[in-house]
């Protein structure tokens, strides 16, 4: 049986390429314009994973009014954010918001496709066992490349995609720098230094809310950075 | 590849080189105050004013005494009229009349009645004469027959002042002290010491006698020899029939009238004196309250602007309902449409980059698209370019969207200490890297150079500054990168040799959005933000940018001062 995605985005160009995409590659499309229309068929219908626009004709923050209401149908189908904004408090709205990934819309075809995929295996495996050969282990990082998934110290912590990917490519090889241009091909976007800041500080955060003692990933100024094994 | 885009002209807000507003002129400059004075000489006229009133007054007083004594004189005549045997010759053995006695002068009555040489005329003055005029009776051969009064007045009465009230003591006081000297010094004063010539002759001689002698009523005004006073007199001459038989002369001191005059512009000036001064101190404080105002305005205004013509706060709103109240509401009006359009320019960047992705989004995936479908080889070329030019447009995009970042993740940034050395150096370290066909030269302090401030934020400025300088260096020649230290500051400064900058450009390279030399070679695009942010993370970091020529003319510094903060130590 296909999965069915969800696209809500009230270009109707960008709406269209993104339909014939996925479906080419067998996915079941349902594509909307608006929020009331989207809503009214999540209501009958959950979607298996949505990509939402935020701004939405009039709405100007109507994606995460969706996102929001959508969150409060379902606790586990993913959520894209796609969208023409890329501040920083976007992203962290959206991503606060629930939503497991935050792209801008200049994002190719394939890096989405990539994405999409990615996602669908994590939320199947969220229910399954975890295969240990698929497990890193550096300290008291865990991460499961199958399921996506990172812990620390036994508790999980909350990464979207990106996040983790970047993780992985630090962790990977403790001790090595990481520069700024390899951490953007490993987590498959394509954006400027400050970018990879935000995202770098944002980890830490979420990982300095479980630990507070937490100091693993290291800036080197210049170079990129560093996971330190503790 | 060919065809370099042109380089983005921006249109910051025009700002004028640093002016200082009230710059100093060649001409004296007059404050407000100043000329309020000027202007108040003008009321110097009513003084001036004053005194003509006061000398009209005096003409009108002397008039009055003239005609008073020739009333007087034609009287005393009247009364000698037609009395024939008064005036026949006399014996001789009378030569000279004995002088007026100094009892004369105290009497009070006045109506002393010296020996006469003729005494039933003596008796007829004697009811005729008044206190303060002297009456001469005279015969054809100016022989004195009779004589009665003084020139002289008694001292004056014990003036009923009023001073019981405080305020009549302290303006008696300021009068006497003060005012009466000074209205001493311009008018002329009436004293009774004076030498009269006249009084002891038996002889009267003059003017006024000759002429009445020959029948004429005559006026005559001449002062004392020693001119302390004036003397007026009136003769008229004595009728016998048709002849003339004599004469009255009535004599009289202009002091009265020179007292009132006194007096009368004494109590004037007093009185314009008190409210020129009055005028002058209330419109002196109106001046300086006026000034102030104006002059809180205009300090207003300057800290509202600073040296590159950037709003940097807002004039506080009048509540006063005049002019200068209306020049400061529409100064802050002016002011804040400024701010909004100075804002409105800064957020173009983000705007823009906001306004195009949705249509580089639709292009992209079109294009992504049409790359999965089967094609021959000679049009994927075509798909192939299409991505390309995609994959700059996104880059610039990225570009612009990481000044309006910045700004917002600035006001987020955190400060700690941390080495500012190692971070250059390894900057550096990373550059060498980054542009291999690139020499850095590195000056940088042994030990520690610990700063307080946000190290990513430095690394980023660096990184533009850097950028720039590799951009503009001409080929095969170094970059030099130095950090200098004193007590007070920190200074990173990026030295390239390459073209010079224009002079006029130094300030505004720093604005957003501003570009001003031309691209070299065909890195990424110049849009001019590097700077602007170079500016903003050292604006953050409570410092400024500075570029210029260099010294040797051979190229560009950019440098950032970084004040020392004393968190470090």
């Amino acid at each position: 049986m296909s999965r069915r995605i969800a696209i809500v985005e009230d270009e109707p160009a960008i709406r269209e390429n993104y339909a014939d995409v996925l479906r080419k590659h067998g996915y079941e499309v349902a594509a909307y314009s608006s929020r009331p229309d989207a809503i009214a068929a999540f209501r009958t219908r959950l979607p298996d994973l949505a990509v939402v626009d935020i701004g939405l004709r009039d709405d100007i923050d109507g994606g995460f009014e969706l996102c929001r209401e959508l969150r409060a149908m379902s606790a586990s189908v993913p959520i894209i954010f796609l969208s023409a904004r890329d501040s920083d408090f976007d992203v962290v709205a959206g991503l606060r918001l629930g939503a497991d990934d935050y792209l801008t819309k200049d994002v190719s075809l394939p890096q989405l496709l990539a994405r999409i995929a990615a996602l669908f295996r994590r939320s199947d495996l969220a229910s399954s066992p975890p295969a240990s050969e698929e497990i890193i282990e550096r300290g008291s990082l865990s991460l499961d490349l199958k399921r996506l998934t990172a812990s620390w110290a036994g508790r999980r912590v909350d990464l979207t995609l990106t996040e983790f990917w970047m993780v992985h490519a630090l962790a990977r090889y403790p001790g090595h720098v990481k520069d700024r241009d390899g951490l953007m091909r490993e987590a498959e976007i394509v954006v400027d230094d400050s970018t990879i800041t935000s995202h770098i500080k944002r980890i830490r955060k979420k990982f300095l809310a479980l630990d507070q003692k937490f100091d693993c990933i290291e800036t080197v100024y210049g170079m990129g950075y560093r996971w330190n094994a503790p | 590849m060919s065809g370099h885009p042109e380089p983005v002209r921006g249109s910051s807000p025009a700002a004028a080189p640093s002016e200082r507003p009230h710059s100093r002129r060649a001409h004296i400059a007059l404050g407000i105050r100043a000329q309020l004075l000027l202007v108040l000489t003008v009321f110097l006229a009513i003084p001036w004013l004053g005194y003509e009133y006061v000398k009209e007054l005096e003409r009108f007083l002397r008039d009055a005494q003239e005609r008073t004594l020739a009333g007087t004189a034609q009287a005393v005549a009247t009364a000698l009229h037609d009395r024939g045997p008064l005036f026949e010759p006399r014996a001789a053995g009378l030569d000279t009349l004995p002088a007026e006695r100094a009892s004369d002068k105290q009497t009070v009555a006045g109506t002393a009645v010296d020996a006469a040489a003729s005494p039933e005329i003596a008796q007829i003055l004697h009811g005729l004469s008044r206190t303060t005029a002297r009456i001469w009776v005279v015969d054809r051969e100016q022989h004195v027959l009779a004589r009665a009064g003084s020139l002289r007045r008694p001292p004056a009465s014990a003036a009923a002042n009023d001073e019981d009230s405080p305020v009549g003591r302290i303006s008696a006081w300021i009068d006497r002290e003060a005012l009466q000297p000074l209205y001493g010094r311009v008018l002329q004063q009436p004293t009774e010491e004076f030498s009269d010539e006249r009084s002891g002759r038996a002889v009267a001689a003059g003017k006024d006698v000759e002429g009445a002698l020959a029948g004429i009523l005559t006026i005559d005004r001449r002062p004392t020899a020693d001119g302390k006073a004036v003397i007026v007199s009136a003769a008229h001459p004595i009728w016998v029939g048709d002849e003339v038989k004599g004469a009255v002369i009535v004599e009289e001191t202009t002091n009265a009238v020179l007292a009132e005059r006194n007096r009368a512009f004494g109590r004037l000036f007093n009185i314009v004196l008190a409210a020129l001064l009055v005028g002058s101190v209330a419109l002196t404080l109106y001046a300086s309250w006026l000034s102030t105002r104006i002059r809180r305005l205009r300090d207003e205004a300057e800290a509202a602007i600073d040296a590159r013509g950037r709003v940097r706060g807002r004039l506080s709103g009048s509540a006063a309902r005049d002019e200068i109240g209306d020049l400061a509401r529409s100064f802050g009006a002016a002011l804040a449409r400024l701010t909004q359009y100075a804002s409105y320019q800064e957020a173009m960047a983000g705007r823009l980059s906001h306004e195009l992705r949705t249509p580089i989004a639709v292009v992209r995936s079109s294009v992504d698209n049409l790359a999965l479908h089967p094609l021959p080889d000679d049009v994927r070329v075509y798909i192939a370019r299409a991505q390309e030019g995609l994959a700059r447009l996104g880059n610039i995009i990225t570009r612009m969207t990481e000044a309006t970042r910045l700004e917002e993740s600035l006001a987020e940034a955190e400060r700690e200490r941390f080495d500012l050395a190692r971070v250059i150096v390894g900057c550096v370290d990373g550059y060498r890297a980054a542009y291999p066909g690139r020499v850095f030269e590195l000056r940088v302090p042994s030990g520690e150079a610990q700063f307080y401030g946000a190290p990513e934020l430095i690394a980023q400025m660096l990184d533009k500054l850097c950028e720039n300088a590799v951009e503009f260096a001409a080929s095969d020649t170094p970059i030099v990168v130095a950090l200098q230290e004193d007590e007070s500051r920190f200074r990173i400064a990026v030295s390239n040799r390459g073209p010079a900058l224009p002079e006029t450009m130094q300030e505004r390279l720093f604005d957003s959005m501003v570009s001003v030399r031309e691209r070299r070679g065909d890195s990424a695009p110049h849009l001019g933000l590097g700077l602007y942010i170079v500016r903003l993370i050292a604006e953050f970091h409570g410092g400024r940018a500075i570029a210029a020529n260099r010294q040797d003319g051979e190229g560009v510094t950019v440098s950032v001062t970084l004040p020392r903060v004393r968190a470090e130590r």
